[in-house]
C-alpha cells in the first residue's frame, strides 16, 4: 500500500511537471526525467528484503501524502530560512550560499556571487547543457548504473538543479553552502534538490550541503549530488544533517575522481528522524584519492544509515574511510562499506574502518563491510567494532575529580573528535565540535 | 592533631569473597607509610577501596578522611577532597589529550574549593613546571592520555598528575613495579618533592627497593587481609633479607 502510494505520488508529480514544460518536452533534461521515471517505476520502492535496504525500512513514512511544488515557495522568508539553519548559518557566514526551498533554488534567499573569478553557480537548464557539453558527462551520467530507486525519483522530479563550476587552477577560499529547506508547516512534502559540481583542473573547493525543515509534518528530502573532480583538483564535500524529527533524508553523492585529484566526503549525522546517505567514489585515473569520513551522534529514535562505495578502477589509487558513531537511547546506526578493486587496479591501497559506541541497551548498530578485490598486488584492510564505553577509563577520570557523567561525555566526545579533526574547513569544524559537544554534554576542546 | 586518614576494622571484598579482613591504619600529616606484602595479600584491594572502585563492596568498618566519612563519597568527591590514587596500571584514553584532561581535572578541583579557573597562560606555565619535576617532555601534553606511553612514562604521568592536583593524601599503588632504576629515581624524586608537613603518602609496594628512595616513617606488612606487623623502615630491610615466609608463619601461629 505504502509503496503504491509513493509510486503514484511520484507519477503525479512528474505529470504535473511535464504539463508545465511549454514545448520543451523533447529537450535533454526532460528526456532524462522521462527515462529516470521509467527506471524508478522498474526498480520500485525498496523493502527490507532488498539487500541495500536490509536494515533500513522506508515503509513507515513513504506512503504519506506528499505535496511537491513547481517553484521555490515564497512563503519561506529570510527569517524562516535563518531559523531553519540555526547556528550553522552564522558559522558559514563568510561563504556563498545556494538555498533550495522545497527542492527549488530560491534566488532571494541565496547569495550567489556574480563576478567571482573562476566560479559559476547557476541553475541546470537545457541552454546551459547546450553551451557546455561537458556537463552531460556529469549530470545524470551515472544514474543508469545506479540501483537506488530514490536517485531515479530525484531525477524524474528535479526541476532545476544547481550547477557549480570551479575554473582551472582556481582555489576558492570561501566555502559554498548548499542549503536545502523543506517547508512542512502545512503539508507533508517531497523535495528533490539536485547538485552538480565540476571542479576543473587544479582547482580547490569546499562545499557544505545541509538539510533543514520548517514545521512538524513529514519532510522527505531526496537529494542527488554529482561531482566531477578533474586532474589535480581537490574537492571537499561536507554534508551536515542536524535537524529535528521532521526530516527524512535520502541522499546520494557520487564523485568521479581524475588523475592526481582528491575527493573528500565528510558526513555528519547529528539529528533527523531518518537519514540515509549513499556516498560513491570512483577512482577513475591513476594517483587519484578518495577519503570518506563520517560522524554520527544520535539519541532518542534517531536513525542514520551510511552506505559507501569506493571503486578502484585503475592502478596506484588510494582510499581511506573512517566512520565513527555514538548511539544513545533507541537510536540506530548502519554502516555498509563496499570497496571494489578491479583486476587492473594493482598497487591499490584501500583502508576502511567503522567504529561505534552504544550508550544504551536499546541502541543498535549494524555494520557490513563488503570488499571485492580482484587484483592481487594491493593493500586493503577493514575493521568494524561496536562496543560500550570503557568503564575502567570512566573510573580513572573519576579518580581525578571528574564526575562520571562528564567523564563519559569527555570520552565519547574524544571518540568522535578523531573524525571531526580531519575537517580542514575551520569554520565548519568548530561548528560541528560545538554541536557534538553540546549533544554529548561535553565541552569542546581547544588544543 | 587530626589524622589525615583513619581506617578502623575495614572489611571488604569482591563478589562475595572477602579480601580485607579487618584493617586498622592511622596516617597523620607529614607521614609516609609503606604497605608491603606478598601477592594476593590485599594491597591493591585496599587501594581500590580507598579510591572508591565500584567492583569492591565494603562489608564493615569505617574510613575517615580529614574528619569526613570517606565511604559515603563518590570517587570524584574523594579526589576533590584531596585523595589521589596513582594507578598500578594507568588507563589509556584515546582522543583525550593529557593537557585537556588535567585542565578539566584541575578545573573541577578548583570549582569544588570555590576558586576561579586559572588563566590559560598561567596554567600552561604550571603544567610545564610540574612536568620538569618528573622529567617529562612537554610534547606529552598534546598526546592522548597514556596512549602509546611506555610503562615508565605512564608512571611519571601519574606523578605529574599528582603534582598538579596537590593531594592531601596520595596512595601510590605499586608505582615502582616494572620501572627501571632511572625511572624509579625520577618517580621517587617527584614524590619526595611533593612531601610537606600537611600532606601524607601511602606507598603500596611489593619490593623494598622503592623505600630506599621514598623513606617511610612506618612500614606495615599486609597478609591475608590484615596488617600483621608494623615497624619502622628497618622492617622493610628485614623483609628484603628474609622474605615473607616468617611473617606468614608467625601470623599463622598467632591466629
Amino acid at each position: 500500500m505504502a509503496r503504491e502510494a509513493f509510486r503514484n505520488n511520484v507519477l503525479r508529480a512528474h505529470e504535473l511537471l511535464a504539463s508545465r514544460l511549454n514545448g520543451n518536452a523533447a529537450a535533454p533534461l526532460h528526456q532524462q526525467r522521462v527515462s529516470a521515471l521509467q527506471t524508478f517505476l522498474d526498480q520500485g520502492v525498496p523493502t527490507t528484503r532488498h539487500e541495500e535496504w536490509k536494515y533500513t525500512n522506508v515503509l513507515p513514512f513513504i506512503g504519506s501524502e506528499f505535496v511537491t511544488s513547481l517553484d521555490a515557495d515564497t512563503a519561506v522568508t529570510a527569517y524562516d530560512c535563518a531559523r531553519a539553519m540555526g547556528s550553522l548559518a552564522e558559522a558559514l557566514d563568510g561563504g556563498w550560499r545556494v538555498v533550495f526551498v522545497n527542492g527549488h533554488i530560491s534566488v532571494q534567499l541565496s547569495s550567489i556571487p556574480e563576478h567571482v573569478n573562476g566560479l559559476r553557480i547557476e541553475p541546470l537548464t537545457d541552454t546551459l547543457i547546450a553551451d557546455h557539453p561537458e556537463l552531460a558527462t556529469v549530470a545524470g551520467a551515472n544514474v543508469a548504473a545506479s540501483t537506488n530507486p530514490f536517485v531515479a525519483a530525484n531525477l524524474a522530479l528535479a526541476n532545476n538543479g544547481v550547477v557549480i563550476r570551479v575554473g582551472s587552477n582556481i582555489q576558492l577560499e570561501r566555502p559554498i553552502h548548499v542549503v536545502c529547506i523543506t517547508d512542512v508547516r502545512a503539508s507533508h512534502r517531497l523535495a528533490t534538490p539536485r547538485v552538480v559540481l565540476l571542479a576543473e583542473t587544479g582547482s580547490s573547493v569546499d562545499v557544505v550541503e545541509s538539510h533543514h525543515t520548517l514545521g512538524d509534518l513529514i519532510a522527505l528530502d531526496v537529494t542527488v549530488a554529482e561531482v566531477a573532480v578533474a586532474a589535480n583538483a581537490h574537492v571537499r564535500y561536507h554534508k551536515v544533517l542536524d535537524d529535528g524529527g521532521a526530516l527524512r533524508h535520502i541522499g546520494d553523492m557520487r564523485a568521479d575522481v581524475s588523475r592526481d585529484a582528491t575527493f573528500t566526503a565528510h558526513t555528519a549525522c547529528l539529528g533527523g528522524g531518518f537519514v540515509r546517505n549513499d556516498v560513491s567514489v570512483r577512482l577513475c585515473e591513476p594517483s587519484s584519492q578518495g577519503f570518506l569520513f563520517g560522524t554520527s551522534v544520535l539519541r532518542d529514535h534517531e536513525y542514520a544509515d551510511n552506505h559507501t562505495t569506493v571503486d578502484h578502477c585503475v592502478p596506484h589509487c588510494h582510499s581511506e574511510e573512517l566512520y565513527k558513531g555514538i548511539y544513545n537511547d533507541s537510536s540506530v546506526g548502519v554502516f555498509n562499506g563496499k570497496i571494489y578493486v578491479r583486476p587492473q587496479a594493482q598497487k591499490t591501497t584501500a583502508y576502511q574502518s567503522s567504529h561505534a559506541i552504544l550508550l544504551s541497551e536499546r541502541a543498535q548498530m549494524n555494520s557490513k563491510p563488503q570488499l571485492e578485490i580482484w587484483a592481487d598486488d594491493v593493500k586493503c584492510s577493514h575493521g568494524a567494532t561496536t562496543g560500550q564505553l570503557d568503564e575502567d577509563a570512566v573510573f580513572y577520570l573519576q579518580s581525578r575529580g571528574i564526575d562520571a557523567a562528564k567523564a563519559r561525555a569527555l570520552m565519547t566526545y574524544a571518540f568522535v573528535a578523531e573524525v571531526v579533526e580531519r575537517i580542514d574547513l575551520v569554520s565548519l569544524r568548530q561548528h560541528l565540535e560545538e554541536r557534538i559537544a553540546d549533544k554529548l554534554g561535553a565541552e569542546p576542546f581547544a588544543l | 592533631m587530626t589524622p589525615i586518614l583513619s581506617i578502623q576494622q575495614l572489611t571488604a571484598g569482591i563478589e562475595e569473597r572477602e579480601i580485607l579482613k579487618g584493617i586498622d591504619l592511622v596516617v597523620n600529616p607529614g607521614e609516609v607509610h609503606a604497605i608491603m606484602g606478598p601477592n594476593g595479600s590485599g594491597k591493591s584491594t585496599l587501594a581500590s577501596v580507598l579510591a572508591g572502585r565500584e567492583d569492591y563492596t565494603v562489608t564493615g568498618g569505617s574510613v575517615t578522611f580529614m574528619g569526613k566519612d570517606l565511604l559515603e563519597m563518590a570517587p570524584e568527591e574523594r579526589a576533590r577532597e584531596g585523595m589521589f590514587l596513582a594507578f598500578q596500571y594507568p588507563i589509556e584514553i584515546p582522543g583525550v589529550s593529557t593537557a585537556n584532561f588535567i585542565k578539566t581535572a584541575v578545573g573541577e578541583l578548583r570549582k569544588h574549593r570555590g576558586l576561579d579557573p586559572l588563566e590559560p597562560a598561567a596554567f600552561l606555565a604550571l603544567m610545564r613546571e610540574k612536568m620538569k619535576l618528573v622529567e617529562m617532555d612537554s610534547s606529552f601534553l598534546n598526546r592522548s592520555l597514556n596512549e602509546g606511553f611506555s610503562g615508565g612514562e605512564k608512571k611519571r604521568n601519574e606523578i605529574f598528575q599528582m603534582a598538579m592536583l596537590e593531594p592531601t593524601l596520595a596512595v601510590l599503588d605499586e608505582t615502582d613495579s616494572g620501572l627501571d632504576i632511572d625511572a624509579l629515581r625520577i618517580v621517587a624524586h617527584g614524590v619526595n618533592a611533593l612531601r610537606s608537613p600537611t600532606n601524607a603518602t601511602v606507598v603500596i609496594t611489593h619490593y623494598q627497593r622503592l623505600l630506599d628512595y621514598i623513606v617511610p616513617d612506618v612500614v606495615h606488612v599486609l597478609w591475608n587481609g590484615r596488617i600483621v606487623r608494623s615497624g619502622d623502615k628497618s622492617l622493610a630491610l628485614e623483609l628484603e633479607k628474609r622474605g615473607y615466609d616468617w611473617i606468614k608463619n608467625e601470623a599463622a601461629v598467632e591466629a
